[in-house]
């Protein structure tokens, strides 16, 4: 089950931004929603939260159509963040937590315990524009989750974060996931994505372009990236002569190619030790996620004028 | 969609409708509420709003006691006015010497409490005449010039003629409030010169200066029975109601406006969204920032009467039973007109923090909103410019039409019940009429609000806003 996104197609004025978009989230997963800038990830998620509504297809979570599921099960970080400056940490979190459905006594004593999870319960009484940028993104994060949604939809939350904080968000995910939540988040941060997802969806101008658990994509994609190391040879020119091989970095600690699909491996081993070439490293390397990503949508572009909006 | 869907060029403004619908509706009234709330609580407590209604009472207190305070400096710091009078002329309608000092006395002084408010009839009268010979006019002269004397007058006659006035002062001429006195008198005195000479009795001088019979009969509003001073309280209400109503409007529905767009620029608009739908969002703002506005409102004129009020015994206490220069005089007329002032006020605010709200959503900064505001309070100009032509002619036809347009029916409608000028069922009928408004621009609002709120290009015109109303 889980949320299932069927066929859905939107456009603003006369211009489709999201064709035929079609993906599923495992209930419980923490899922990384990929894309350029413009690709149409906000868009998309707005539509998964019923603040925008798709002109066709369907978006149902657990079987029910998003638009009958309870506010209260939905959380929200959007990309752009905003809270009131002038309120106090204390008021706006309970303001929220209500809006989105918890009572005020509920409200008040999740405030008590996340606050307590983040750090900075002793900021409870000031006021958000006093707070420091990392603490603030904390409120932010805090308003997302504070009425203890079902479904998380994250756009960017790393965005802006320094390394401490962006590991107290990582724990908070870790955390969320361990509660049985789903995650959904965007970001550029392809190895946040390697490390926390189990399953993504890269989207190019509104169409799904990857889709998988992170170790099928890569698996789809790989093996044909070498990397090889001779101590004798560090340049190893003759690789250039090689057909169907394409030396793509030269580095002090090893040489990397990419080796057309129907190519054996075993051939760079054979093609070195005919130039008499001492091997320290041979290895097949799985591409990481930022190459498949340049790969798809880099390739893409190269078809079409870019896009450059923002999503 | 009849154009086939293409690639959206960069930089194209979108329009972005929020759906209105959804599960928060599920909601409406919890979520209008805590929003109303934070609302509210966020206007009270702002700094700037305490500080200005703190500032406000101030001068309305001052306001209030300003008429008092003057009066009691005025009785008591006013040391008595010496006035010399050098009589050269003879007698003067047969009165000389003491009897022409107590004449000029009882003219000046005497009708104290009804003349000359703010005398205090326990003490000294505010002029002190003494009567001189001619022999002494050049160190008089000095003396008035010195500030010895206030008031130096000679009676002259030229022969067999009438009296010659001149007077000697020192005060500056355009604040000595003495000489319109002074030449009242004198007017006086020649006037019964003039009679005595002519030979005329006493009595039959009194007769001259009889007041005629007269008597105003206004055939106009026959259904009329009110008195002429609630006529005038009517009239006072209307124009002070509709100063206030205009203000207000201005005031609050520009912070309507500024509310909306502050959240749209910190983007907080994005979790509100997420949470409820625009029209509860739109709702709770204008309910909440009306609310405080009324709770200011209500503190002004509450503290405004009761300083008002305060002024009858404080006078009565000062200046004893002769002092009450003011009296508030609350019929009931005057209370309908009260409550109309109520009704037609909130319906007025809800019709234009609406339209307020939607401008709001439309600008991409803080500060485009007044530019954006500026058609509607160029609206409510001409209702409140208008309502002041309404004074004159209440029931001119062209002055109905206007006042049942609900945008200037506020402004309009009132003026016309304080001068008395509408038919009863004028007063239902344009209620209703606003309250159908009010639905409409309320519904036009949330259609705008929604695709304003997630909205940060360029500010559509006005064609592109009526397209954005009409699509689904």
């Amino acid at each position: 089950m889980g949320l299932v996104v069927e066929h859905i197609n939107k456009s603003f004025a006369e211009f489709l931004v999201i064709k035929d978009l079609s993906m599923e989230v495992k209930e419980g997963a923490i899922f990384g929603f990929l894309g350029a800038n413009g690709a149409g990830k906000t868009t998309t998620m707005r539509m998964i939260l019923d603040i925008l509504r798709p002109d066709s297809g369907r978006i149902a979570w657990n079987g029910k159509d998003v638009r009958e599921v309870p506010r209260r099960n939905w959380g929200y970080l959007p990309e752009e963040r905003g809270l009131y400056p002038k309120m106090k940490v204390e008021e706006l979190l309970i303001f929220l937590a209500r809006l989105n459905g918890l009572t005020k006594v509920a409200a008040e004593k999740a405030l008590d315990e996340w606050l307590e999870r983040f750090q900075i319960a002793a900021n409870r009484k000031r006021r958000v524009e006093e707070l420091s940028k990392g603490n603030q993104q904390k409120v932010q994060f805090l308003a997302t989750i504070l009425h203890d949604p079902a479904i998380l939809v994250m756009d960017e939350p790393f965005s802006g974060l320094d390394p401490v904080n962006a590991n107290v968000l990582k724990e908070a995910f870790l955390e969320m996931h361990r509660r049985g939540k789903t995650i959904i988040f965007s970001t550029h941060q392809l190895e946040q994505v390697e490390e926390l997802c189990q399953d993504i969806v890269i989207i190019h101008k509104g169409q799904t372009i990857v889709q998988g658990s992170v170790q099928e994509v890569k698996r789809q994609h790989g093996r044909n990236v070498v990397r090889l190391k001779l101590d004798n040879d560090p340049e190893a020119r003759w690789l250039d002569t090689l057909e169907g091989v394409q030396v793509t970095k030269r580095r002090q600690d090893y040489i990397e190619m990419r080796i057309q699909a129907h190519l054996n491996p075993n051939l760079i081993v054979e093609a070195a030790l005919q130039h008499d070439g001492i091997i320290s490293r041979f290895e097949l390397v799985e591409p990481s996620l930022t190459d498949i990503f340049i790969e798809q949508v880099g390739m893409i572009d190269l078809l079409d004028a870019p896009s450059v909006l923002s999503a | 969609m009849s154009k086939k869907p293409k690639d959206l060029p960069e930089q194209e403004q979108r329009a972005i409708a929020v759906s209105l619908g959804g599960a928060a509706t599920q909601h409406t009234w919890r979520n209008i509420g805590l929003i109303v709330g934070r609302e509210y609580k966020n206007r009270v407590t702002q700094r700037s709003f305490i500080i200005s209604t703190i500032i406000i009472l101030l001068l309305v207190v001052i306001g209030a006691f300003v008429p008092t305070i003057i009066q009691y400096f005025t009785s008591t710091s006013n040391v008595q006015t010496k006035i010399v009078v050098v009589d050269n002329a003879g007698p003067i309608a047969g009165l000389d010497g003491d009897a022409l000092a107590r004449y000029i006395g009882t003219a000046l002084n005497g009708t104290a409490g009804t003349n000359a408010p703010g005398q205090n009839t326990s003490g000294k009268p505010p002029f002190a005449i003494t009567i001189q010979t001619s022999n002494a006019l050049g160190s008089l002269q000095n003396q008035v010039k010195n500030g010895n004397l206030n008031i130096l007058l000679v009676l002259d006659r030229p022969t067999n003629q009438d009296v010659y006035f001149t007077y000697y002062t020192n005060a500056n001429a355009t604040g000595d409030t003495n000489l319109s006195k002074v030449q009242a008198l004198a007017q006086q005195l020649n006037f019964l010169d003039i009679a005595h000479r002519l030979g005329l009795t006493p009595a039959q001088t009194s007769r001259l200066f009889a007041q005629p019979g007269f008597t105003v009969v206004n055939t106009g509003q026959g259904q009329n029975k009110r008195s002429e001073s609630e006529m005038v309280a009517g009239y006072i209400i209307a124009i002070a109601g509709n100063i206030l109503i205009y203000i207000v409007i201005v005031l609050y529905g520009m912070g309507v406006a500024m509310g909306v767009a502050e959240e749209k620029g910190s983007r907080i608009m994005e979790i509100l969204v997420n949470a409820a739908t625009p029209f509860q969002l739109m709702v709770g703002k204008i309910v909440g920032i009306g609310a405080a506005g009324l709770a200011q409102m209500t503190c002004i004129v509450a503290v405004g009467i009761g300083a008002l009020l305060l002024q009858i015994p404080l006078q009565a206490a000062l200046f004893g039973a002769n002092g009450g220069g003011f009296t508030l005089n609350i019929t009931g007329a005057s209370i309908t007109l009260l409550l109309l002032l109520l009704v037609y006020f909130l319906l007025g605010f809800l019709l234009y923090a609406t339209l307020y709200a939607a401008m709001g959503a439309l600008v991409k900064r803080q500060d485009e909103v007044q530019n954006a505001v500026a058609p509607l309070t160029s609206l409510l100009v001409i209702g409140y410019v208008v309502s002041f032509f309404g004074v004159y002619t209440p029931d001119a036809t062209w002055m109905k039409v206007i006042s049942y347009i609900p945008f200037w029916t506020p402004t309009t409608m009132l003026v016309r019940i304080g001068a008395n000028g509408v038919a009863w069922w004028e007063i239902p009928f344009t209620i209703a009429l606003m309250i159908v408004a009010i639905f409409v621009c309320a519904w036009i609002s949330a259609r705008i609000y929604r695709y304003g709120v997630l909205m940060y290009g360029q500010r559509p015109s006005l064609g592109k806003l009526a397209k954005l109303v009409r699509m689904k």
